[in-house]
């Protein structure tokens, strides 16, 4: 199941996220204080976490950064009312966020962005998988590998036996 | 060459053009704090007018999705298929959320109306007569147009007394609110808390705005009231704040003063007269 994690001070524009993101069947976790999201970091594991940027306790960059470190696997995204420079390039710098989006925003433009992240979010795990799938993969060949040079060095020639379609021994002078 | 003393009427001309210099200079200082505060207050805007959108378009799909269901009561063979597309919709979940898209809605562009009526109320430029106001109105439409610095930086108690109404140029006497509070927001170092308190002794009022930032030091607290004087980064304070809240303080036959201890906190007290001593015209 995809989750979602939507951090905003002001409860009514979790409540307007929350409807405009149901019908696409994520899992929606909403927190209106910093500091029960962090709770939140602690419980579930997020596939993009959506954060604003003023809030009282501690700013969205501030939050987003420790969220890294908890989850560095979530996608980061800002939806922020403040849009000057200096934030958003706090915003891109420090907290490394995939998209930074303004308020008031376009339905379909929250939407599209999320739905990216999250393909992001897949593709990184999907990467992820297929490395330790091909590590291990790697280590039963090597293991192999070391076992064949075992042999050989115990019994030199063992390796290079040639037998027939039957299995028996051929023994042959070249 | 030697000066010759002005004569009367000279000198009378001289003030009128100082006057009118000051009201320029005031008029200009407001200016010039709205221009600050537009950033805060564009994201005070924002905030609601983003919610308020984007429940309008979800309350465009529900609306689909409820005609859905009363044009199927003409095309549908059966009650069983009402029934289906009813339960198809979540007509329930509909249902209840409705009523909270709707009061919440409402309750944003409320805080829009309030924010915008406020704005409104304060940058009144007309009003330079004296005239009976109510200071508790001020202090709340000044408090709506500050909130968006004060609410990260405190908590802002209002302590407020009885108070009779006072004969003053309110928007002036906002003004010189506003550049308190916007002050003592700035003095705060991580959340703080902020006290507005009123009340009434004899025939004066005293306004106190009280913050528990890291306060004035010594050297710095009897220059604060001179013009251009600011320990504000260049470009972020005009120094011109304080001065003219002293003025207008002075023009409304009042008194402003400040007690400031470093690293608790600074207390402004403005008192003014209930009445004006003689109508003083000089315009």
């Amino acid at each position: 199941m995809i989750r979602i994690q939507l951090v905003d001070d002001e409860p009514n524009i979790l409540s307007s996220l929350r409807r405009l993101l149901k019908p696409q069947g994520w899992q929606i976790d909403t927190f209106s204080k910093v500091e029960d999201a962090l709770g939140g970091l602690l419980e579930h594991e997020y596939a993009v976490i959506v954060s604003d940027y003023q809030m009282p306790t501690a700013d969205g960059v501030t939050y987003l950064q420790f969220a890294k470190q908890k989850q560095p696997n979530a996608i980061r995204l800002v939806l922020s009312a403040y849009g000057d420079r200096e934030s958003m390039i706090k915003a891109i710098n420090q907290a490394e966020v995939y998209r930074y989006l303004s308020k008031p925003w376009d339905d379909y433009e929250v939407v599209a962005a999320i739905k990216a992240a999250i393909d992001l979010y897949q593709l990184h795990k999907e990467n992820q998988r297929l490395r330790e799938e091909n590590d291990a993969q790697r280590a039963m060949i090597k293991a192999r590998e070391e076992e064949l040079l075992r042999l050989e060095a115990d019994n030199p020639g063992i390796t290079r036996v040639k037998r027939d379609a039957d299995g028996s021994v051929l023994l042959t002078d070249d | 060459m030697t000066q010759t003393a002005p004569t009367q009427s000279e000198q009378d001309a001289l003030n009128a053009r100082l006057e009118q210099a000051n009201r320029q200079l005031l008029q200009s200082e407001k200016l010039a704090a709205i221009g600050q505060l537009a950033a805060g207050v564009a994201h005070e805007i924002n905030n609601p007018v983003g919610y308020v959108y984007s429940n309008l378009q979800s309350l465009e799909s529900y609306l689909n999705d409820l005609f859905r269901l009363t044009e199927a009561v003409d095309s549908a063979a059966s009650l069983e298929d009402l029934r289906l597309i009813k339960q198809n919709i979540d007509y329930d979940y509909l249902r209840e959320d409705l009523k909270d898209l709707l009061a919440e809605s409402r309750e944003g562009i409320e805080r829009v109306k309030t924010i915008i009526s406020a704005m409104k109320d304060f940058s009144h430029i007309e009003e330079e007569e004296f005239k009976l106001a109510d200071l508790h109105r001020g202090i709340e439409t000044t408090l709506n147009v500050v909130n968006n610095e004060l609410k990260y930086k405190a908590e802002v108690v209002q302590d407020l007394g009885d108070l009779p109404e006072v004969e003053c140029i309110i928007s002036q006497i906002n003004q010189v609110i506003m550049n308190l509070l916007v002050n003592a927001a700035h003095a705060i170092e991580e959340f703080g808390k902020i006290t507005v308190r009123t009340r009434h002794i004899g025939d004066t009022v005293v306004i106190d705005v009280e913050d528990n930032g890291k306060g004035i030091s010594e050297e710095h607290l009897n220059r604060i009231f001179e013009p251009f004087f600011t320990t504000k980064p260049v470009g972020k304070g005009t120094g011109l704040g304080l001065s003219l809240s002293f003025n207008i303080i002075e023009k409304h036959n009042g008194d402003i003063k400040a007690v400031s201890t470093p690293g608790q906190g600074t207390c402004f007290s403005i008192t003014l007269p209930v009445t004006q001593p003689d109508q003083n015209s000089d315009d």
